[in-house]
């Protein structure tokens, strides 16, 4: 058992308790706004420049019993949107002002309708995240960001000026090379993190203030260096796939000897990629970055990219084999699974297929299923 | 695995066929109902012959400017119609069959049938000839099969996507744009050069057809209703596949002055009108008896679905010489196409309906793979109470595959459904009862 780090500690008693931190509630008490915002097509640069905070609506590492969410969006929906909703029916998320979401895929566009509808906060928006990557996809998403950038202003009485976006792109690019820095340190042989606990600092850093998470990331950087941390398991493995926010999913796969080094989530290595550029205008910067500036999603139509940016990550991480998991009822995930298997099976990469729901432990069928996949890892390493 | 019971275009044709001559003999069904197979059996048999006839297929899901493909020959293969039609005419092993032939590929199940359906006819190479795929962002996430089943089958692919708020000026302009994009993409495809002049022609004839809707909508609004559901689809199928075309511009001419004859003579769907229902999703596809039966035990006659709901005056010919712009404005408005903006405002427009067809309650079936529906049904739900006072009975169902759920529990749903509408006030008030 590693010792665990003093700056991660930190991080999740800051970000506790979930939702409605006591991060947040200093915030709030400060008379200052929090913005939830659902999915990666939401530039928090502009929320963070309007001042107020972003603040990522999930689950936690809590299953959450549906309790009259079904009542509001049918079962056939995704869990993790129904948890979401379950969430704010019990009141966890009562501390937003206001709520963004876009529309990535169907059901996050529909949790933002039946929110508006049922509990309308004083701020909603969604911004369209498109699914080809060019050029005209990134003119019709910095308008619409613009168009964005005017309802929020407005809704302040107080016009977001670029200066303060340029500025908010500077805090959040640091932010991102910080975190790129851990996956850069989950290379090595041995790495100083298991993937629970990298999943538990991109999950701050959504969280928290960027300007004190970026602190905390340095403290956490220095500190993997002070201690010299190694995690020793004989496995390398991947998770690609829906984000997964209840870390004690990852920390069951990782407790069948193995260790995540490296995943393909929007909360994980897409959360940290890359940068924005400085020497564009803010607006033009933020539109290029996210459209085109991280590697592609499962919600692009043309998962070439995607099932191509896997494998180069498996070769970079070094990986054993992928943990590909998806929440029912996800419609892209679903599509790309034909194709991910096929690809992952000529690059000869075993691939452990999970379906599981949003926050929900794995039951005894999916624990026996990837025990035999992690025997079958072992044989091949011999 | 067996393929036995997949439908084919002979197939197809065959039981068009068969359907259309069994609704000339059948007495008591509306005379257009022949009109209506004849259109239809046109449509699948324009696919079957198009290589013959020097034309290209493109299979397509919704909103889609298909007078684009007319005017440049290029016949369009809607995979929502290719899913329903086997059950329509009566083949309704097919899609189960289908379906597990995409299960067998990998494909989850939890995914709309429409494209599952699509995707096991393709694998098991059931699925008309093809050229190339066209798609939408607007639909829903299942488009994504579009391109993924083009890199498995190596046919090409273009998508067109839209703002998720599409009347803003630069939202429109980008859709105006993307449909030069697709232009751009089909003359590459088929070597040809779109001939505006004729897209001109094609776009009057589709408004025509526009205005033929509406005015069959003023009479199906009528009490008795004058629609039977042998001819229920017309209008939507004359739309969503023919638009821009004289075949759908004669049948829905032919239905509207059979529907006005009707109207004048008094003459209703049924004798004895009991309850007007309206679809606030989609028709029955799955099981093509259930409007009947419904007429037949409880007088309920189906007056309007969510697909055939025109938004607004639909006043969509803005500028003739301008055909681009008229048909960008055109998909934004043309029936199907609100159920792709915020369930808010899809209740806003089934409220309307509601109001201008009078219905007394509503039927909202939840398909199963269909993650729009899903989260909007409830608001539906709400806001026609709400607004206009109509109950919805909910049937969570697959669109597509009749063995999902049972026929005795449709109607025992039913059974109560209309035994509480007929006992609340709002219908009491509407039809003036104590
Ligand atoms: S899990 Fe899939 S369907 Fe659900 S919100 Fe995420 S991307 Fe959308
Ligand atoms: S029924 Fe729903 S999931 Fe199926 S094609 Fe239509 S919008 Fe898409």
């Amino acid at each position: 058992m590693n010792t665990p780090f003093n700056t991660l500690n930190e991080m999740v008693r800051l970000t506790s308790p979930f939702p409605e931190s006591d991060t947040v509630k200093d915030w709030r008490a400060s008379g200052r706004k929090v913005i939830g915002w659902y999915n990666p097509y939401i530039p928090e640069e502009i929320i963070h420049a309007a001042g107020m905070l972003p603040f990522e609506v999930t689950g936690n590492n809590e299953p959450v019993q549906m309790q009259g969410a079904e009542a509001y969006i049918y079962s056939n929906s995704c869990s993790k949107i129904r948890t979401c909703w379950q969430l704010q029916l019990d009141g966890q998320y009562d501390f937003l002002d206001g709520l963004i979401s876009s529309h990535m895929c169907d059901q996050d566009m529909r949790l933002s309708e039946v929110w508006a509808y049922y509990k309308k906060l004083p701020y909603m928006d969604n911004i369209y995240a498109p699914r080809k990557r060019d050029e005209v996809g990134v003119q019709l998403y910095l308008k619409d960001l613009e168009d964005f950038r005017s309802r929020l202003s407005q809704y302040l009485i107080c016009r977001i000026p670029d200066q303060h976006i340029a500025n908010s792109i500077r805090i959040y690019n640091r932010g991102r090379e910080l975190m790129w820095q851990l996956y850069e340190l989950r290379k090595r042989d041995r790495p100083p993190v298991t993937g629970a606990e990298a999943i538990e600092v991109s999950k701050a850093a959504a969280r928290l203030p960027r300007e004190r998470f970026n602190e905390m990331m340095e403290q956490l950087l220095d500190e993997i260096q002070r201690t010299g941390r190694e995690i020793k398991k004989p496995r390398r493995l991947m998770i690609v796939g829906n984000d997964l926010h209840n870390t004690n999913q990852v920390a069951a796969l990782e407790s069948l000897d193995a260790v995540v080094v490296v995943d393909e989530m929007n909360i994980g290595i897409r959360y940290a990629w890359g940068q924005v550029d400085t020497k564009l205008p803010p607006m033009e910067a933020l539109a290029r970055y996210y459209v085109m500036g991280r590697p592609v999603d499962m919600h692009t139509w043309n998962s070439d990219g995607r099932l191509q940016f896997i494998g180069e990550m498996v070769e970079q991480f070094r990986v054993d084999g992928i943990v590909s998991e998806i929440v029912r009822f996800c419609t892209y995930n679903g599509w790309d699974k034909f194709d991910l298997k096929k690809q992952m099976a000529e690059r000869g990469i075993p691939i452990l297929e999970l379906d599981l729901e949003y926050g929900h432990p794995a039951g005894a069928q999916v624990k026996i299923r990837a025990e035999a996949f992690m025997e079958m890892l072992e044989s091949r390493a011999l | 695995m067996s393929t036995d019971n997949l439908i084919t275009i002979e197939e197809l044709i065959q039981r068009l066929k068969m359907a259309k001559e069994g609704a000339k003999k059948q007495p008591g069904l509306m005379k257009s109902s022949a009109s209506y197979y004849q259109m239809v059996s046109t449509y699948v048999e324009r696919i079957a012959s198009a290589k013959d006839d020097g034309c290209w297929v493109a299979t397509h899901g919704t909103q889609q400017p298909l007078e684009i493909l007319e005017a440049m020959d290029v016949r369009g293969c809607f995979i929502e119609f290719w899913g329903a039609i086997a059950d329509l005419t009566g083949k309704l092993e097919s899609a189960p069959e289908a379906l597990s032939i995409s299960a067998s590929t990998g494909t989850p199940g939890e995914v709309c049938s429409f494209f599952r359906n699509f995707d096991g006819l393709s694998h098991a190479g059931k699925w008309p000839r093809t050229d190339f795929y066209l798609y939408a962002s607007s639909v829903c996430d299942n488009v994504k099969s579009f391109h993924t089943l083009g890199r498995r089958y190596n046919i090409p692919s273009f998508g067109l996507e839209r703002s998720y708020y599409p009347f803003t000026a630069h939202a429109m302009e980008h859709w105006k744009n993307e449909y030069k994009r697709y232009i751009a993409f089909l003359e590459e495809q088929t070597g040809k050069k779109m001939d505006y002049d004729r897209l001109k022609e094609v776009v009057a004839l589709s408004y025509r057809l526009t205005e033929l809707h509406l005015e069959i909508d003023d009479l199906v609004a009528h009490v008795p209703c004058p629609l039977s559901p042998e001819c229920y689809s017309g209008t939507l199928l004359a739309i969503r596949l023919l638009p821009g075309t004289q075949q759908a511009i004669d049948f829905l001419t032919e239905l509207r002055d059979e529907l006005k004859e009707r109207v004048d003579k008094g003459i209703g769907a049924i004798e004895n009108e009991r309850f007007r229902v309206q679809w606030s999703s989609f028709t029955p596809f799955f099981d093509p008896t259930l409007m009947t039966f419904m007429q037949q035990k409880y007088g309920a006659v189906n007056v309007c679905d969510m697909l055939s709901r025109w938004r607004g005056e639909s006043k969509w010919m803005l500028d003739p010489e301008d055909p681009l712009g008229n048909l960008a404005y055109r998909t934004l408005l043309a029936p199907g196409n609100c159920q792709y903006s915020s369930g808010i405002d899809v209740a806003a427009n089934l409220c309307d309906q509601a109001l201008k067809f009078k219905t007394d309650g509503a039927i909202f079936n939840n398909n199963w793979g269909c993650k729009t529906g899903a989260s909007y049904g409830p608001i539906i739900k709400d806001e026609m109470m709400r607004l206009v006072g109509v109950p919805t009975l909910t049937i969570h169902c697959d669109i597509l595959d009749a063995t999902f759920i049972s026929r005795a529990e449709i109607e025992s749903q039913m059974d109560s459904f209309f035994e509480m509408i007929e006992n609340s006030k709002a219908y009491k008030a509407r039809r003036n009862l104590k």
